[in-house]
């Protein structure tokens, strides 16, 4: 019973923020009864797939301060189960995604242990090099489709089993499900003992240490939680695409990115990543969309992206969150 | 001479010089990281930068590549510089994963500006005293003129540059910040502008090495990370800030790339089937990022590092 009322307790949250979120989880409820259209619909099943990547990034990257930037190879790992068991053994999706997600933990396990001996930028260096060399395995492993990468057949549609939709709104409200299930995770898990321990570690290790915390099995165990959560998120982007191929959910472009949501949102805040992903997605496809079609235009996107990430991180490294909390001490708000 | 000890040797001359190359393309790196302690993602990006700036260069004056030099390590000292001050100096303020994503965007702005401006095909000097020349030395062994060049310049560089450091007031300047920056302060150094001036000599060294590079390796916008991740596998090996080691780290990287050429040079001699089944080339650049892998787990310090 403590446990379920711990989830589901938000009490020391300020009432405006709970209105707000409250007011966003109707509209999120409601959206696809809105009319849409099919790009918008397309847009916010991105933006609820990487506010859960951010929010399992925001773990370890947020509470934790240690920054991975190789997130994308867990992705991979729940794509590729999920697509190789449909393909060869005809497993549905609800089984093979926490499959992919035990590969995935199993995974974050064995190089886990050796990565956190390492700090600061040199963990953040070293996760994207283990990043690099699983894709390359993937890239030349035919079982798993290569560089090619894989399609996965289709079943009989709708198939809530297969996780196969004609229309993107059945896929909306499994993702939305998902959603409120990692919010209220990260709600308990901030308050949890792992929780607290983690931050103490990560406002000063040494400290931490001798209070008698287990500073690298602490990190380890939180590496795994977001890399499950990213597990999931891939498994349901390689039923969702129909199509995956290791260049595009293994980049590090990928990792990035999963890293930007809670950086630029707030690292560190339960809103960080949802309001980073509520930013920066619809940016970048409208922007994408907008500029990349036209002709001699294709990267002024980017451009314009790379210098908002640059601008947040010279003058307000914690990210959206800081602004609205630092607005909230003068009274404004 | 056998065909397995002039393709041994072909391998091994290759591997040399590229590692030279590689070697350079650190230097300016491990400068930055030695004077202030920030990594910097955009390395890579400045690498391609000079390329095109080569590039740009030779095309409108329709002089030779190797002309160009001077003007690629201009324009990296200024960009280096233009960096620092209008980045670097603030992200400095913040904590380590500012810095980290900071330069990160540097290096997505300087990703796709190329790409606004040049497009996304592949370019390469065409014409030049280098390009397509080669001496052939024995038995089928070739050295290609440019990469004969760039591992010149590359030894040069790292000659002139460890000379400035140990010899020059401003380098012992440098030095100064790198050990300790607070102290420097104390004793009058300019620390900010010895800072601006680490990323300025780290710019134009990589951009003097870019415009080397594009002689013989075709530049195109998304060629920036490969090099930034082999220039931090390099400064791993080397020590972090360790001038002198990353030249040698350098030699070893250039090995781990040649380790499929070797494989295969061995394999055909050996003439086995199911060995010569086994292509080691998709994975030429993941013994590289192992490298970095093993290196940061067993020894932090690098290979010739010194513990603090």
């Amino acid at each position: 019973m403590e446990v379920i009322r711990n989830i589901f307790d938000l009490s020391d949250i300020p009432r405006k923020d709970l209105t707000v979120f409250g007011i966003f989880s109707l509209f999120l409820l409601i959206f696809p009864l809105i009319p849409h259209s099919s790009f918008a619909m397309a847009t916010m099943i991105e933006f609820l797939m990487f506010s859960l990547y951010g929010m399992g990034w925001n773990t370890i990257g947020g509470y934790g301060g240690q920054v991975d930037l190789g997130k994308a190879q867990y992705a991979g790992i729940g794509a590729f189960t999920t697509a190789v068991m449909l393909i060869h053994w005809n497993i549905p999706f609800w089984i093979s995604a926490p499959v992919g997600m035990i590969f995935a933990i199993i995974w974050s396990f064995a190089i886990g242990y050796p990565l956190f001996r390492m700090r600061g930028h040199y963990f953040a260096i070293a996760t994207i090099a283990t990043s690099l060399v699983l894709l390359d395995v993937f890239q030349s492993w035919n079982f798993v489709g290569a560089a090619k990468g894989l399609e996965l057949p289709l079943k009989s549609m709708p198939s809530l089993l297969y996780l196969q939709f004609r229309s993107d709104t059945y896929y909306y409200y499994i993702l939305l499900f998902l959603f409120f299930f990692g919010f209220f995770y990260i709600n308990w898990f901030r308050k949890s003992r792992l929780g607290f321990q983690l931050r103490a570690i990560k406002d000063n290790e040494e400290v931490a240490r001798s209070l008698g915390i287990n500073v690298h099995w602490c990190k380890i165990k939180t590496y795994a939680i977001a890399t499950s959560f990213v597990a999931v998120v891939g498994s349901f982007h390689a039923c969702y695409n129909f199509n995956i191929d290791p260049e595009d959910i293994m980049s590090l472009d990928l990792s990035i990115l999963i890293a930007m949501m809670a950086m630029v949102g707030g690292a560190g805040s339960l809103w960080g990543p949802i309001i980073g992903a509520a930013v920066l997605i619809p940016l970048k496809s409208y922007l994408g969309s907008w500029l990349g079609g036209k002709e001699g235009l294709a990267g002024l996107d980017l451009v314009i992206y790379a210098l908002i990430i640059m601008i947040i991180a010279a003058f307000e490294p914690r990210g959206i969150w800081g602004i609205v909390e630092k607005a909230r001490k003068r009274g404004k708000i | 001479m056998g065909a397995f000890t002039s393709g041994m040797i072909q391998s091994i001359v290759s591997a040399l010089l590229m590692g030279m190359v590689f070697a350079l393309v650190a230097l300016g790196l491990t400068i930055i990281f030695g004077v202030m302690n920030i990594v910097n993602f955009a390395h890579g990006e400045f690498l391609m930068v000079g390329m095109y700036a080569c590039l740009l260069f030779s095309t409108m004056t329709g002089l030779d590549t190797l002309a160009s030099l001077p003007f690629a390590a201009i324009v990296g000292f200024l960009l280096g510089v233009m960096c620092y001050y209008g980045l670097v100096k603030y992200l400095l303020r913040g904590p380590m994963i500012a810095q980290l994503f900071g330069t990160f965007g540097l290096m997505l702005l300087l990703r796709n500006l190329a790409l606004l401006i040049f497009g996304s095909e592949p370019r390469i000097a065409h014409h030049g005293i280098l390009v397509g020349r080669s001496f052939v030395i024995g038995h089928g062994i070739v050295l290609e003129a440019t990469k004969l060049t760039a591992a010149g310049f590359s030894i040069i560089l790292f000659l002139t540059v460890s000379w400035i450091l140990n010899h020059t007031k401003v380098g012992k300047a440098l030095t100064a910040t790198a050990l300790n920056a607070e102290a420097a302060r104390y004793m009058g150094i300019p620390t900010e502008r010895m800072n601006a001036l680490a990323w300025g000599i780290g710019g134009a060294t990589v951009t003097i090495c870019g415009a080397l590079l594009v002689n013989f390796w075709p530049v195109d916008p998304n060629i920036g990370l490969l090099f930034t991740m082999i220039a931090f596998a390099t400064v791993a090996l080397g020590g972090f800030g360790n001038i002198k080691g990353a030249f040698y780290a350098g030699i070893i990287i250039g090995f781990l790339i040649y380790i499929p050429t070797f494989w295969d040079t061995t394999t055909m001699a050996i003439g086995d089937k199911a060995l010569r089944g086994i292509h080691l080339f998709s994975f030429k650049y993941t013994f590289v990022y192992l490298a970095y892998f093993l290196i940061m787990v067993f020894r932090p310090h690098g290979l010739f590092g010194i513990k603090e």
